[in-house]
Formats: structure tokens, sequence, C-alpha cells
């Protein structure tokens, strides 16, 4: 069964291989890189949880120097389907505690010849950081306030396919909440720029940040306005452990003036789509009843194509057709 | 002390409107002659065809770590590094460990420069004990015992009353103040201008207005008490124009500075997540250089400086977020004032000298910065036509962090004379 699969992914991937060696920003990827990964994702989809071997005999080390659950399970589980040996470095666990930086720390794990780190941190820039001072190739799982990429290509596989579409050109995707503190945010907006959409923005001020408006989008203060003919509604989580709160008076005040409503939904096209990064803050963020259950939402498929597009881009990191090493240069 | 005779170079003087090529001759440490004949006698002769002769630079904003940070930078280390710049006077600030609030920190700086003896150096005290804007330094004794200043530099007095206080009992005194301008509340853990830039970069941002807010309440307080204050390494659009407002007033108690790095670079230089592009107060999107340029240009501006910070490596090797904030300077500063003030026409050598030698002089009121007879010989000689590219490696201050890293610059320093001695001679640093 396996052989079938990867046949399958080999034929799909057809000789192809992606321009880049690290994924820390959506701004790295071409055009050809987009459809790539999302060709091989899809194929990934169809295998679920399928033990192959397409990149047996290498290591991925999950570096998780901020505390998470679903994303690293979502990395960990992909590398194992995908035959490597994985192991976990976490914030509490790790040498940082004990005052190393996080260039010995990466340097030394990159001398276990890993072939692939993924990197969550608090701060921003750390993948990007890592990235130029390691052998291994690096997978951004989210850095700070800055982008977290595997989200961004998750969510325009979801909406692609959702919405039955190849292109996004004329489709109005409508973002909601903390812009300000959310990755999810920085990595979504890039990669529908580059996909063609129409984006708009609804959020407090307070939850915007400078000059916003240069990604490319229009800023809504009302949200009712905003969704009026929207094809997706990405709602986002007001982030308290991020501080975010003090830029708005109350969570209550929030939900009445920006909370994802079924009236407020149903502002949207009729074919719209509900999604939301997760975890999902419900009553705050969105109304509980929409969502998992709810006909219009599509959080538990961003879910399942996040798996697909990790298992697609560690393929395409650790087994290069073409041979390209990284070029590898220490700070 | 022998005699130096400096040949067929163009000395430049602003201060006495002198650029002409001719001969200067040195003696007991003075200026003793301008257009003495080729043949005058002297115990050293420096051919200076083709090279700029200028009165040595003064840095009003240097930091030299010393005491308590001596592997970031030394007196020795940084009096070098301003011999290499051309820079033969330097303010030191007092966040020193420990901090210079005390008359013990600002004798032993006094005295360490002294035994170093490269270059001038004269001191600053802190407005507040342990700059922790509380309660006033003794301010009498700081200048008693030698600080041409009081600031409480990187920090600035966020409490008004005391600020007030501060200029009222430094007016007292006759004492200048420096004032880093910036409104705590509103930087609120920014780490780079807020703008563009920040936002793609996710990093927490510092509006321009932290640092307008400031200067405004820092110069209504200035003209309220008259004290001499002086507003150290302005960023923004809105610190220059309220300046220039003030000046236009007729308060002739307020002069301001600008460091180098703020006119020749932008937020951009961040890109990259660039560690040694982090500094405070931030480098400012294009259009803030913009108001730079204009006020040095329109004469708001009083001096340059280079704020020089170095920091270990450790430091900036880390989360943009976390990394420490500065860079050095002191080597750079009259390369990047002549690569992006006079070399694109924005102002003229002799202005950008003036800006770097007896303007900044008479802030701190002391009688060097030109080239009289008679007066003191610290002059440095600079190659307008070298060409060069900026590497940390072969700097000679501690720090490497220096954000011109790999940038190429017009001119250089080749000889300076500090007090009549010869102190660097065809690049090389003579002790």
């Amino acid at each position: 069964m396996s052989e079938v699969i990867e046949k399958t992914l080999i034929d799909t991937r057809a000789g192809r291989d992606v321009t880049f060696f690290d994924l820390y920003s959506i701004d790295q990827l071409t055009l050809p890189d987009i459809k790539l990964i999302f060709e091989i994702a899809r194929s990934f989809r169809e295998s679920k949880t399928a033990k192959l071997t397409l990149c047996k005999g290498n290591t991925q080390i999950n570096c998780f120097f901020e505390p998470s659950t679903r994303t690293q399970a979502s990395f960990d589980l992909s590398a194992k389907h995908l035959g490597m040996d994985t192991t976990n470095v976490g914030g509490s666990t790790s040498s940082a505690k004990k005052g190393e930086s996080y260039i010995d720390t990466v340097e030394t794990l990159d001398a276990y010849n890993v072939r692939l780190m993924v990197i969550r941190s608090s701060e921003a820039g750390v993948a990007h950081m890592v990235a130029s001072t390691v052998r291994a190739s690096v997978l951004n799982a989210g850095d700070g306030y800055h982008e977290h990429p595997t989200q961004g290509l998750l969510d325009a596989l979801t909406i692609l396919d959702e919405l039955k579409t190849d292109s996004l050109e004329g489709k109005v995707v409508v973002i909601v909440g903390d812009i300000l503190h959310s990755r999810v945010f920085g990595s979504l907006v890039r990669i529908l720029k580059k996909l063609g959409a129409t984006i708009r923005v609804a959020a407090p001020q307070t939850f915007l940040p400078a000059e916003v408006e240069k990604f490319g989008l229009t800023t809504y203060y009302n949200v009712e306005e905003a969704l009026i003919g929207a094809d997706v509604v990405y709602a986002l989580r007001v982030q308290e452990e991020r501080g975010a709160t003090g830029f708005i008076p109350t969570l209550r005040e929030y939900s009445k003036t920006f909370g994802i409503s079924e009236k407020r939904l149903n502002l949207a096209k009729p074919g719209a789509i509900l999604m939301h990064p997760g975890p999902v803050i419900r009553d705050i963020d969105i109304h509980s009843a929409l969502v998992s259950r709810h006909p219009k939402s599509r959080i538990l498929r961003q879910v399942e194509n996040g798996m697909a597009v990790r298992k697609a881009l560690i393929w395409l990191l650790v087994e290069r057709y073409d041979k390209k090493v990284k070029p590898h240069a220490y700070l | 002390m022998g005699t130096i005779l400096i040949k067929n170079g163009r000395l430049v003087d602003p201060k006495n409107n002198r650029d002409e090529v001719t001969n200067l001759l040195i003696s007991d440490g003075k200026v003793a002659e301008i257009g003495c004949t080729d043949t005058t006698e002297a115990d050293t002769v420096l051919d200076a065809t083709g090279l700029i002769v200028a009165p040595g630079l003064i840095d009003l904003q240097v930091h030299f770590r010393e005491p308590g940070r001596e592997d970031k930078e030394t007196i020795e280390t940084g009096s070098r590094a301003a011999v290499k710049g051309g820079v033969t006077t330097a303010v030191a600030m007092p966040n020193s460990n420990p901090k210079a609030d005390n008359q013990s920190v600002i004798e032993f700086v006094i005295k360490r420069a002294r035994k170093v003896g490269l270059i001038n150096i004269y001191p600053t005290g802190a407005i507040t004990k342990g700059q922790a804007g509380d309660v006033l330094a003794e301010m009498r004794e700081l200048k008693n015992s030698g600080a041409v200043a009081v600031t409480d530099d990187g920090v600035d007095v966020q409490d008004a009353l005391l600020l007030r206080r501060a200029m009222e009992y430094a007016k007292t005194h006759d004492l200048l103040l420096m004032s880093h301008c910036e409104t705590d509340s509103l930087t609120d853990g920014g780490v780079m201008h807020e703008g563009w830039v920040s936002t793609q970069l996710g990093l927490p941002g510092t509006p321009a207005v932290s640092e307008d807010l400031a200067v405004e309440k820092n110069l209504m307080l200035a003209k309220l008490t008259g004290a001499r204050l002086h507003i150290l390494h302005n960023s923004t659009k809105g610190a220059v124009t309220s300046i220039k407002a003030a000046k236009a007033q007729g308060f002739t108690n307020i002069t301001a500075e600008v460091s180098v790095q703020h006119f020749a670079l932008t937020d951009e230089a961040c890109l990259g997540y660039n560690t040694d592009a982090k500094m405070y107060p931030p480098l400012r999107s294009r259009e803030h250089v913009d108001a730079i340029i204009a006020a040095i240009k329109d004469g708001t501006i009083d001096a340059l400086t280079t704020d020089h910070a170095p920091h270990i490596e450790p430091e900036k090797l880390l989360p943009f977020i976390d990394a420490a904030m500065g860079s050095t300077g002191l080597e750079t500063s009259f390369a990047v004032m002549y690569t992006y003030l006079v070399q694109p026409g924005h102002i003229s050598l002799a202005d950008g000298l003036a800006l770097m030698t007896h303007k900044p002089a008479s802030i701190i009121r002391v009688k060097k910065g030109s080239l009289e007879v008679g007066a003191d010989a610290d002059i440095a000689l600079f190659d307008l036509k070298e060409e060069w590219v900026v590497d940390p490696k072969r700097m000679e201050s501690k720090g490497k962090n220096c954000v011109f890293k790999n940038l190429t610059l017009t001119g250089k320093a080749k000889h300076v004379i500090v007090g009549g001695e010869l102190k660097m001679q065809n690049g090389a640093i003579l002790q």
C-alpha cells in the first residue's frame, strides 16, 4: 500500500525541487514553489497516516523554545509518517534555561547531523538567525509576532481547495482580530498577496501595527462593513498571553464589537467559509456554535491541511533531486 | 616636546574661516605659526600634500565603559579608536559601573585618561543618583572634580518636576545639562523605529512621538528655567522641528546634536534582524532622516557625534529583541559625515567640520576646535580620496558591533596630533 502512495507522490513531484533550503518567511517563496508544495500536500492529504519511507534515515529536531502542543504534534507526526527519527527540545528542558544562547544550542544540535530543525520562539527572527548558522535546513514554526509560514501555507491551501478555485484573484479575505500580536497574520497576509487576493482587515486601531496598509490591504473599524461580500472570514485569537488585553477594555466588549456571530457571518457571501488558526476562545473570537460543526467552518480542515503541508515541506527539504547543498556560513 | 612642521596641507579651520594650502608649525603643544616657509626647521616634518589639515574632532557623546565593563571597552582602547578616527577630544558618558554620580568616578576617568595620554577626555556626571531618576546627584561636586556636563544618558529623567529642579540646580552651578529625550511609557518595550519595517519584522516599535514629546518637555523646561540644555542624538522630524522653533524664539541656552548614523542610515538597516543596527534612539525611516539632514543644513544642529557604544559579541548574537543597543562609531564618524553629507552636496566640508570641532567645543566651553596661532595643537589630517570598506575586525575598539560594517566610506584620518604630540602617523598609532 505504501509503495503505491509513494509512487503517486513521486509522480506528483515529477522531479521538481523548491528554490529555498530554509523556510523562515513566506517572502522566500516563488509562485512555482507554492504550486509544488500544494500539489504534493494534496497527495499527502490522501495518504492520511500511512507510514512511508521517503525520508527514512534522516533526523528532525523540534526546537520549541516557546511551548506549543498542536504545532509541535503536527511537525512531529509529519516527520514520523515520512520515516524520520525525531526528538524534541523544549523551553523548560533546554540549556537556554542555564544561560546558553540560541546560537550555541542549535550549533550543538546541528553537530548531531540532523537534516531538519523546526524552530518555534517567542522572539521574532530566531528561525532566520538559526538558518544562517546551521547546516540543517530550518523550518520556522512561529517566531514572535513575525511569521508562521507553514500556517500561511496551510491556510492558503485550505482557501483554494474549499473555494474550489486555483486563483485568489477577485476573492475577498477578511481577517478579523488581533493583527498586531499575530504571526499567523504575518504569513497569511504575505501569501494571500502573492496569490492575488483582496485583503480586508477588521480590528480596533490598537490591534493594528504601524503602516499595516503597506501590505496592500484595506483596514476597517466596522466588522460588518468589512464582512459584506467576503469569500473567506478569518478570525484571529485575542492573545491574552501576549499582553493583548490593555489594548481593548474587556473581552466582553471585544466580543460584542468584533466577535464572529452567525448574524455577522451571514453578511459574507453565501458560499463563504470561516477559518481560525486555533486555539479558539469560544464566544470571544467566534461564537461557540460556529467553531467546528457549523457548515461554513473549515477550522478542522485547516488542521488536516497543516500536516499535509508540513509533510510536503519536509520531503522537499530533506530529499533534493537537484542534490544542491545548503550554502553554509557561520555568523 | 619637539616641534612639528605640517607642510603643504589644505588647512580647513571653520572657526577662523580659513581654507588654504599652507604650512603650519607646532611648538610647545600649540600652533606656533601658520604660513611659515617650506624651509622652517622642525624636529618632525609631515608632508601633508593632498591632505586636509583640520582641528582634531570633538565628540560630545562616547561610552568608554571604564570603570566596570572593561570587557567592552577601556579608556585606552576607546582612546585608540578615537585617534584612529581623527577624534582628539571625547566627552565620556556617565553610565559606567559604578555610575559617575560622584566625584571619585569623575576623578578616576580623568586620571586614567591622562595616564593613557592619547586624547583629551572630558567626563560627564549623572543628573540623578545612580541615574535612577529619583534624587539629584551632587552636581557641584561633579563640576568641581571636572565634569563638563550632567546627563542621565540612556535613561531620560521621566519625572517633569525632578527635571525642572535638575535644570534649576544645574543653572545655579552654571553646568550644562544633556538630555537623552525619550518618553518611557510610549517606548513601551520598543526595540526599533515604529513603522513599516518594524511591522514587516514583527518587532515592537518605538514611535517617533516618544522622542518628540520628551524633546518638547525638555525645551519647555529649559525655556522656563534658563538652564543650558543640550539635546543628545536627535533622530526625529518632530524633535528638530521643535528645536528649530525654540531657537527661532531666541533661546540661546539650547543646543542640539545628531549622531552620524541618524542621517546616514534608515530603519531598513534592521532588515534581516541585523542586531548591529539596533540602537537608541533607533534608526528612523526616510522621512525622519530627510528632516535630520534638513536640520543640519539649516543650522538647527550644533554638533555631530557618534554615541560610540561598544558591546561584546554575545550581546549582539541574540534575537533582535534581546540584543544590546548601540554601535561603535569613533573610527568612522568623519568618513560617514564626509560620505553622507559632503559628497552628496548637502553641506560643505567646512560646515561639516565645524559641527565636529569648534561648535561642540563651545557647547562644553573648552578652548579647542580651531587652529589659530596659540591654539592647542590638536590636529587631524584626513585623506579625502581614500575609499575604504568598514571592517570591524580591523578596528581599535574592543566593540566589533559597527552598524557601518561592510559599507564603503570615503575619507580617512592619516596623521593625528594631540597637544602637540604626534599620536598617529600614516594610519599607525604611535604607542
